[in-house]
């Protein structure tokens, strides 16, 4: 149900600024067959028929077996049901020949439904019922009931259907004032509506064909397209520019008059034609442009449709190239000496012949080259983009590029100095083909010109006899990694000799010690003591642990416990022995 | 000359033997073994090379280290220093010793890789 509201869904939910819009979408001849296709599938149920035969009618085309299409219709009607009834209403009124038997309990289902207490869609699908099938409603009811509506749903869903339904009242002016006030989102809703040119579902196909016999037929706002027949370019061969006016449906608008408000050339702004009509021609417009005698270039036209009060969005903005056949005068080769002793020999060469003798160009001259680019039909001259001078080495395939440059009276000039460019050419004298590009947009006839060859000769023979190509993309060579060389180690035997001699010392100490009279007579086996000194050993293996497997985070955790505990019997331990050395004293 | 030096140390020499307790003896015994390993430790470092240089700082540290820590248990034990060391008995002289010992061979372990 919602599907029907998708046209007017888009109507109001634009939000917009209200600047002059065309559109950019509309639909062409095979879209539209293929929006037929779509409809035309075979139906499955009430709903499918309802869009498949009223999509059609839409698109003006009938429904292939409208008896059997009647019947179907017939045999899935469920009466109880308002939506049922509306899918067979519409679709049988698409149907020529096909009446929906109506008892006095639908029409009684039908008439209660108008009212404040039903969703606006049952009111809109009720009234749509009513109106189809011909059965008698007050105008009155059905506008109190939408207006209670819209108060109680205030969203844009609501006011789209009341808009509908009021539409299937009689024809009544406040309905178009705001249709009026609309006109930009027209446009938009046409831009969004065709712009997906493939349709998934049925009811998306019925949706664009009946917004698309909307948008062609209604009595507000009819949607011009204006569009150029191939591409908007004139040119001698083809002075006219054709333009193909039409609705969306692709239908041309017969009774529509096109005028060429204003048509500026957009480098110089000057006006070239003001309010020059087109003449309609096998349903084409057209106008012969080439009659003001356009200069080559781009030029943007203003062109309005006029013809019917209804037309929408009938100021078009066109952009059309004027492009023209170029043709180079007064080509002069010459050799000049650099100190001017001696005079130039200019050598004049037409176009599309070669000079007959090359050029011979050393260290002490240069090599000049002018000539002029015109139309050939108007004599102006012309500035195309690209006006080149190619040099190419036939031996060594070489070639260099340089840009000929017009002066202020557009005269093109180019001058070759064999010592300022000899890095561009590798210090390689030989002989050299000449030739000259030339190339634009609004060229029809592009232009490449082997003019003459030239023999440079360099001074500095420096180059390699070979080219070699710049060796940009080639392997480069292989990088060894260097590991790092592991520090000179000295010969075990020393290590280990050192080794002995560090530990030494430790045997004179017990010797010493046993000199002296050390012993262990004191030690009393009293629990603390003994603890003592397994803890404190305990702490020496940790050490030794740490050193071979621990982190410092491991060894402080073990050495907290075992510190603790040494300190503790350590403690009473000493503490003892104080006590026994004052008992001495 | 040679004299007087050799009759000063000979006198020493017999002043230590006779008037020093046993104790600080033991712990002289103890200094002379660090002293020498510390020694023998730097004599590798300048005939052989610095490599691996940190094990050498670790270990030449460890025994100046523990020669100080040495000297101090050895000053606070002496009773000829008891006036100086009031509060200081010499268990609990013995008792830093160990524990600062503790510390000191915890950044040596840490450090001779």
């Amino acid at each position: 149900m919602a599907h029907l509201c998708l046209f007017s869904l888009l109507v109001l939910s634009l939000v917009l600024e209200t600047q002059a819009l065309t559109p950019t979408h509309h639909l062409t001849t095979t879209d539209v067959a293929r929006l037929q296709t779509l409809l035309s599938q075979p139906f499955t149920d009430l709903k499918s028929a309802y869009y498949s035969v009223v999509g059609l009618s839409k698109l003006g085309i009938s429904v292939a077996d409208a008896a059997e299409t009647c019947r179907f219709i017939k045999s899935n009607l469920d009466p109880s049901s308002v939506e049922s009834l509306f899918f067979a209403a519409e679709a049988s009124q698409a149907l020529p020949g096909c009446e929906i038997p109506v008892s006095n309990d639908t029409r009684d289902l039908l008439l209660a439904t108008v009212s404040e207490d039903s969703t606006a869609s049952q009111i809109h699908q009720s009234v749509s019922a009513l109106s189809s099938l011909g059965l008698p409603l007050a105008s009155q009811e059905v506008v109190s009931a939408l207006k209670a509506r819209i108060s109680k749903e205030d969203n844009v869903l609501t006011i789209i259907l009341a808009l509908q339904t009021a539409s299937r009242l009689s024809q009544q002016a406040e309905l178009g004032e705001i249709l009026e006030e609309i006109e930009d989102q027209v446009i938009q809703l046409v831009n969004s509506i065709f712009s997906k040119k493939s349709w998934d579902s049925l009811s998306e196909a019925f949706s664009v064909a009946s917004a698309a016999e909307s948008l062609s037929n209604n009595r507000f706002h009819v949607p011009v397209i204006v569009s150029a027949q191939g591409p908007a370019a004139i040119s001698h061969s083809q002075p006219f520019l054709r333009l193909q006016v039409t609705n969306v449906l692709c239908k041309p608008l017969s009774s529509a008059s096109v005028l060429v408000e204003s048509a500026t050339a957009t480098s110089s702004k000057s006006a070239i034609l003001s309010q020059a009509p087109f003449t309609l021609r096998d349903g084409v417009f057209e106008l012969n442009f080439m009659a003001s005698q356009p200069a080559s270039g781009y030029y943007q036209f203003s062109v309005a449709i006029a013809g019917d009060s209804r037309f929408v969005a009938n100021h078009v903005e066109l952009k059309v190239k004027v492009s023209t056949r170029v043709s180079i005068n007064n080509m002069d080769l010459s050799v000049v000496d650099k100190d001017q002793s001696i005079g130039p020999k200019t050598t004049r060469v037409e176009y599309p012949a070669k000079a007959k003798a090359s050029f011979m160009a050393d260290s002490h001259q240069i090599f000049a080259m002018t000539f002029q680019l015109v139309d050939e039909t108007t004599g102006v001259e012309l500035t195309p983009h690209q006006t080149f001078v190619r040099l190419h080495n036939q031996k060594t395939g070489q070639e260099v590029v340089f840009v000929a440059e017009p002066d202020s009276k557009n005269l093109y000039k180019f001058e070759l100095d064999t010592t300022e460019r000899k890095t561009e050419f590798d210090s390689i004298s030989g002989t050299y083909a000449l030739y000259l590009m030339v190339g634009d947009a609004t060229l029809e006839n592009p232009i490449l010109w082997n003019v003459a060859d030239v023999v440079l000769k360099f001074l500095d023979e420096e180059a390699p006899s070979t080219i070699q190509a710049k060796t940009l993309y080639t392997p480069k060579p292989e990088i060894q990694h260097l590991f790092r060389e592991p520090e000179k180690k000295p010969p075990t035997v020393v290590s280990n000799a050192f080794t002995a001699l560090v530990l030494s010392p430790f045997l004179l100490l017990l010797i010493l010690w046993f000199k002296l009279g050390a012993n262990i007579s004191n030690f009393t086996l009293s629990p603390s003591t003994v603890l003592f000194h397994i803890g404190h050993a305990a702490m020496l293996g940790l050490m030794y642990v740490y050193w071979t497997h621990l982190n410092m985070f491991q060894t402080l955790k073990y050495l907290a416990i075992i510190g603790s505990f040494t300190f503790l019997a350590g403690n009473r331990m000493l503490a003892q022995k104080a006590v026994k050395r004052l008992e001495r004293k | 000359m040679s004299n007087s030096v050799f009759s000063v140390i000979s006198r020493f020499v017999e002043e230590y033997r006779s008037s020093t307790p046993n104790k600080l003896k033991m712990i002289d015994a103890y200094l002379l073994y660090i002293l020498l390993t510390g020694v023998f430790q730097f004599l590798y470092c300048v005939l052989v090379g610095t490599f691996p240089f940190n094990s050498f700082l670790s270990g030449f540290i460890s025994c100046v280290g523990s020669f100080i820590l040495a000297v101090c248990l050895r000053i606070q034990i002496n009773p000829q220093n008891k006036r100086d060391f009031l509060t200081v008995s010499p268990e609990r002289a013995f008792a830093d010793f160990l524990f600062a010992h503790t510390v000191l061979h915890l950044v040596v372990v840490n450090f001779v890789g």
